[in-house]
């Protein structure tokens, strides 16, 4: 069967944005911009179930 | 005896015969996808103190709140003069400078170098610390001379009723 990579390239970039907004949230919160904390860790939160969501749809398709 | 040795392990009675370990360790395509998304788990939980943290803030919990504290009256002030008092403890000890008719300012006068008290130079528009000649300026309690490098904490103050009252520590800046 023909194994597709294209999810795995999603899943790494999901843990690129994870990475960008966590040091984004950390230093906003330093900065003392509260919002913004409270906006990036959301956006956190939010991307796992998105990463849960690619490795379902990948990992059926074609393995 | 001897060619016993030899047969170990039976066939049949090797209980492990049947376990097949190869390949376990392989890192495959699924097996590198579900590290990925356990990683974005790791990241969401982790996110969460950081937002609690932060909303805590945005509610203004993180300020210490302080009973109101009366200093002194409006009258017995003159513009330039400046009096002591204790706040937010009876042992914190610190001073309240009438700069003009408006402009209270007040700062725990314990000066930031060892804790020396602070006083009021009216002539010279500055704080000094007589200990090791640390200056202050009274607009910020930032160091300006002297061994101190950290600014006086700074009170709140509130004029009510021609009264003068503390009603808070500012949050210590680094
Ligand atoms: S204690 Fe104030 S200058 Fe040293």
């Amino acid at each position: 069967m023909k194994r597709s990579y294209l999810p795995v390239a999603f899943l790494l970039a999901v843990l690129m944005l994870n990475l960008i907004f966590t040091q984004y949230m950390v230093h906003q919160y330093f900065y003392e911009h509260y919002t913004n904390t409270i906006i990036a860790a959301v956006i956190n939160v939010i991307l796992f179930p998105v990463a849960f969501l690619i490795y379902k749809k990948g990992v059926n398709v074609h393995d | 005896m001897t060619d016993k040795n030899n047969k170990i392990p039976f066939n049949e009675d090797n209980y492990t015969h049947n376990i097949n370990r190869n390949n376990e360790r392989k890192l495959d395509r699924r097996g590198f996808m579900k590290t990925l998304v356990g990683a974005a788990g790791v990241f969401a939980v982790s996110s969460l103190p950081w937002g609690v943290l932060a909303a805590k803030e945005l509610n203004g919990l993180g300020d210490k709140k302080y009973p109101k504290h009366k200093i002194t009256d409006e009258k017995s002030l003159p513009i330039g003069d400046a009096v002591d008092f204790a706040f937010p403890g009876e042992h914190d000890s610190a001073i309240l400078i009438r700069l003009s008719e408006k402009k209270y300012v007040a700062y725990q006068n314990a000066c930031t170098h060892l804790r020396c008290p602070v006083f009021w130079k009216k002539d010279e528009g500055e704080m000094l610390c007589p200990c090791h000649h640390g200056k202050f300026d009274v607009n910020t309690g930032e160091p300006i001379a002297g061994p101190p490098r950290r600014p006086l904490p700074e009170i709140h103050v509130k004029v009510e009723n021609g009264a003068v009252y503390a009603v808070g520590v500012k949050r210590y800046e680094a």
